[in-house]
């Protein structure tokens, strides 16, 4: 086998004690700026460059992607324990994990979610081994229709992520969507709802909303208890992931690992949309979807293991054709640029031994970002046991400094404060904050990708059913709204034969 | 103008070394000490408006690497994204540092641009001006298969049927938006111009055979070029590069279009800065230009340096920002009002 060769020339190359040492120093590095809001991997692989100008390009390579890819493990212990995204991928995870852990189960949510990162880290490694070639042309297919198809899906499936009415989801969407709204407009570049500020004119940042409303806000509500929510009483032992965890969660990793590697191949949509709509088809999937947003493991498992996938399915495009397929890997190839390599279609072939240097060292990153947090879940999970109120002023600093760290102002850390004002309304009004937070995330590529599209069919709506990609996502889209509404339909016919009418007549408002 | 008192003895002793460079001294290996009175103290800010990668980013990053390694510079450089408000994030940050010697901004192309596109007041003209010194060139790509072979072939085509021909690029306003604009002007056509997010998102809907045309730099179309992904029609710059991957190459002016565009970067200080410190970004900058590992740096990438001293770049900046403005205008995009 070719690729094989290559990989076990990569393996030598990846094993050398530097090398080795590299991937070490940058998946730790990766953990840690994963773990701190406001900071996520590209920032602090950027951060990290001049750091690396004397080393060897392979060596580089190895710690900037670690850095890149520990950065998705890391986010999850902050998502989980505070609630607060450690990364923009890592927002499902703060739903969900941070239920996990005030149930006392954080232990399980960590170590679920490093399983399954591994898992589809490794899964996704593999992929990149045999199939980089193949899946470079692949990730051409998807342009500008594509993408506000695949938007388009995750703004429908919201309808289904809130715990209660459908409406009160769509609410949150909206309200997303008004968000969203503001800055500049992309296609012709005028301002829009920034009156007149200067900070606005690239739109409301998604971490500084996200913080906000999941972080602040909650802390927030913890203030009108009266030290109700008392420390989570849980011994060590208990928090280790069980059999009959593990039998949850296995299939949640598989469908998320292969969500997150199709969707990070796609240059412009990222890990985050790999996570949200993980944790969507998820829902759909698990035989207890009413657990979602209360605590549901396979949750996490599939938002985390496709965040993890993704980022390593980005590595396709940059490596295959140089074209960054996320922000992460925009530093990347920057690296690659600053090191006096040129990316491009022919660096598979140019730089072997740097390629698959460079996969061999994410096979060992993985492994090593396993046993650094398998092991020590429960450590970290056991820091709520420190009662709530004194982790509140911790929490609140962390979550400021974060925001304050996203472009270095004040002005995103007021933004923060107000959100949290808003998720705070949000929950006395009883509705959801997820489907704000992704409609926040999935506007702008909703928005660009449909003008785009239009523009590129001189505006004829028909390329949305063209293009054969774009078919099978237009009837996802279709099937996504029409099922429901289908077994609502069943569901009050037999209803209506089992003459219960007038029970119906009451529960449905 | 009158030296101070402390510039004196500084002046004296570049113009030495100027002279000792003059006399065959090796330039590069010019020891920092010898103006280390005049330099500012403590680490200084290189502030840029990209996100970490971008190419002004990596630009001043590599700059900042030399000029400390090199001790042309003693002072740790450090480079700083301040990103937000297409570079006006960065360039308010530094504006309000009057006077601060421990402070640059890097200049590129939308410290002009967006204040002509958002209408606010200028802002290259209130900067201290200290040098340009990096310059790229562009080039005109089409889909390998594509049927046109030459510029004109090109315009032809556009000309059979308005906003047939579709253009990728990175955002309204862009360097790629602009260039797209002197085409149109240049063969009196209408193109469909589709901005992207950003030029690796324009690349991906390029290479997926979505659109016919596109603007990159030559780094970024060689290896497209190499692997039979694009071909390349045209070269933006007045002459042909001398690069050998580059010459055989035909500028659009060649072909009978006189569409000229390029990129250029440099440095600024914030208003007011001392001639003084001026005075030691424009020496160590020099220095920097003549530095043989730069040079080759740049050559890699397809770029050029070539220096707009301090003493000249105030006039360069001024007809840089009347092209923009003017081409903006015609484009529809410029809010400013025009320039008497």
């Amino acid at each position: 086998m070719d690729a094989l060769a290559s990989l076990a020339q990569g393996f030598s190359v990846a094993m050398t004690p530097t090398n080795l040492l590299f991937v070490l120093i940058g998946v730790t590095l990766g953990q840690l700026i994963g773990a701190l809001p406001g900071i996520g991997p590209s920032a602090g692989m950027a951060l990290l460059l001049p750091v690396t100008f004397g080393l060897e390009p392979v060596t580089a390579l190895v710690m900037l992607s670690g850095i890149m890819y520990g950065g998705m493990y890391g986010g999850t212990l902050t998502s989980v324990l505070v609630n607060v995204p450690g990364e923009a991928a890592s927002v499902m995870t703060a739903v969900d994990g941070n239920q996990l852990a005030r149930q006392g189960r954080a232990g399980q949510a960590l170590a679920a979610a490093a399983i399954g990162s591994f898992l589809a880290g490794i899964g996704a490694v593999t992929a990149l081994v045999f199939l980089t070639p193949a899946l470079s042309a692949f990730a051409l297919g998807f342009s500008s229709p594509e993408y506000f198809l695949l938007a388009l899906l995750g703004i429908t499936a919201t309808a289904s992520l809130g715990t209660g009415s459908a409406v009160k989801a769509m609410i949150g969407a909206t309200l997303g969507l008004m968000i969203a709204l503001v800055g500049t407009d992309p296609i012709q570049g005028t301002s829009r709802l920034t009156f007149g500020s200067l900070e606005l004119l690239e739109g409301v940042d998604f971490l500084p909303v996200a913080i906000g409303v999941f972080g602040i806000a909650e802390i927030l509500v913890s203030m009108e208890q009266t030290q109700a929510s008392a420390a989570v009483r849980t011994r060590l032992r208990d928090m280790w992931l069980t059999r009959k965890d593990w039998v949850e969660c296995r299939m949640a990793m598989l469908r998320g690992g292969v969500i997150g590697f199709v969707i990070g191949l796609m240059p412009g949509a990222g890990p985050t949309v790999a996570a949200l709509l993980a944790y969507v088809v998820e829902k759909k999937a698990s035989p207890h979807p009413e657990k979602f947003g209360h605590g549901a493991l396979d949750g996490v498992a599939a938002a985390e293991s496709a965040n993890n996938s993704a980022a390593h399915g980005a590595m396709v495009p940059m490596l295959a054709l140089g074209i960054p397929g996320s922000a992460s890997t925009a530093v990347l190839l920057a690296a690659l640029v600053l090191l006096g390599i040129r990316p491009g279609p022919m660096l598979l072939t140019e730089q072997a031994d740097l390629v698959w240097g460079l996969i061999a060292s994410m096979f060992i990153g993985n492994v090593i970002l396993l046993i650094m947090n398998l092991p020590l879940a429960p450590l970290f999970a056991s820091v709520l046991r420190i009662p709530y109120s004194y982790l509140v002023p911790g929490i609140l600093i962390v979550s400021l400094v974060g925001a304050y760290a996203i472009s270095l102002s004040l002005f995103n850390v007021g933004l923060t404060l107000f959100f949290g004002m808003v998720g705070y309304l949000m929950i006395r009004a009883d509705i959801p904050r997820a489907p704000l937070v992704l409609a926040v995330v999935l506007a702008p590529l909703m928005e660009s990708s449909l003008r785009q599209s239009l523009m590129l069919s001189e505006g004829s709506p028909a390329i949305f059913v063209q293009r054969p990609l774009s078919a099978v996502l237009a009837l996802l889209v279709i099937g996504s709204l029409a099922l429901p509404l289908f077994n609502f339909m069943l569901a009050r016919r037999a209803a209506r034969r089992a003459g219960v009418a007038e029970a119906l007549s009451h529960s449905s408002d | 103008m009158i030296p101070s008192r402390a510039a004196r003895p500084l002046h004296l002793r570049l113009k030495h070394a100027a002279l000792a460079a003059a006399f065959g001294a090796a330039l590069v290996a010019a020891p920092a000490a010898s103006h280390a009175q005049a330099a500012p103290t403590g680490p200084i800010e290189i502030t840029t408006g990209t996100s970490p990668g971008g190419t002004p980013d990596v630009l001043m990053r590599r700059a900042a690497k030399i000029l400390n390694e090199q001790k042309i510079i003693a002072n740790p450089l450090v480079v700083q994204n301040r990103t937000g408000g297409s570079w006006m994030v960065a360039a308010n940050f530094v504006m309000a540092k009057k006077g601060d010697r421990n402070i640059v901004l890097c200049i590129a192309q939308p410290i002009l641009t967006t204040p002509i596109t958002q209408g606010l007041p200028t802002l290259y003209d209130k900067l201290t001006p200290i040098s340009m010194f990096i310059q790229g060139d562009l080039v005109l790509v089409v889909q390998p298969d594509s049927p046109v072979k030459d510029l004109k072939q090109l315009i032809a085509l556009a000309g059979q049927r308005e906003r047939s021909v579709k253009v990728a690029g990175a955002q309204s306003g862009s360097t790629d938006h602009m260039v797209s604009g002197l085409v149109e002007k240049a063969g009196k056509v209408k193109l469909n111009y589709v901005p992207f997010d950003g030029g690796g998102a324009a690349q991906a809907a390029f290479l997926g055979g979505n659109v016919d045309l596109m603007t990159l730099t030559p780094s970024e179309a060689l290896p497209l070029v190499k692997g039979g992904k694009a071909r390349i029609l045209a070269i933006l710059s007045t002459e042909r590069s001398p690069a050998p991957e580059l010459k055989d190459i035909p500028t659009a002016k060649e072909q009978g279009y006189d569409i000229v565009w390029g990129q250029a970067w440099g440095l600024a200080g914030p208003p007011g800065l001392d001639a003084e410190t001026v005075k030691f970004w424009d020496d160590a900058i020099a220095k920097l230009v003549a530095n043989p590992e730069w040079q080759a740096s740049l050559k890699e990438n397809f770029l050029r340096s070539r220096m707009v001293p301090a003493a000249e770049v105030k006039p360069y900046m001024q007809k840089l920002h009347d092209e923009h403005l003017a081409l903006l205008r015609d484009l529809g995009l410029a809010k400013q009002p025009a320039v008497q």
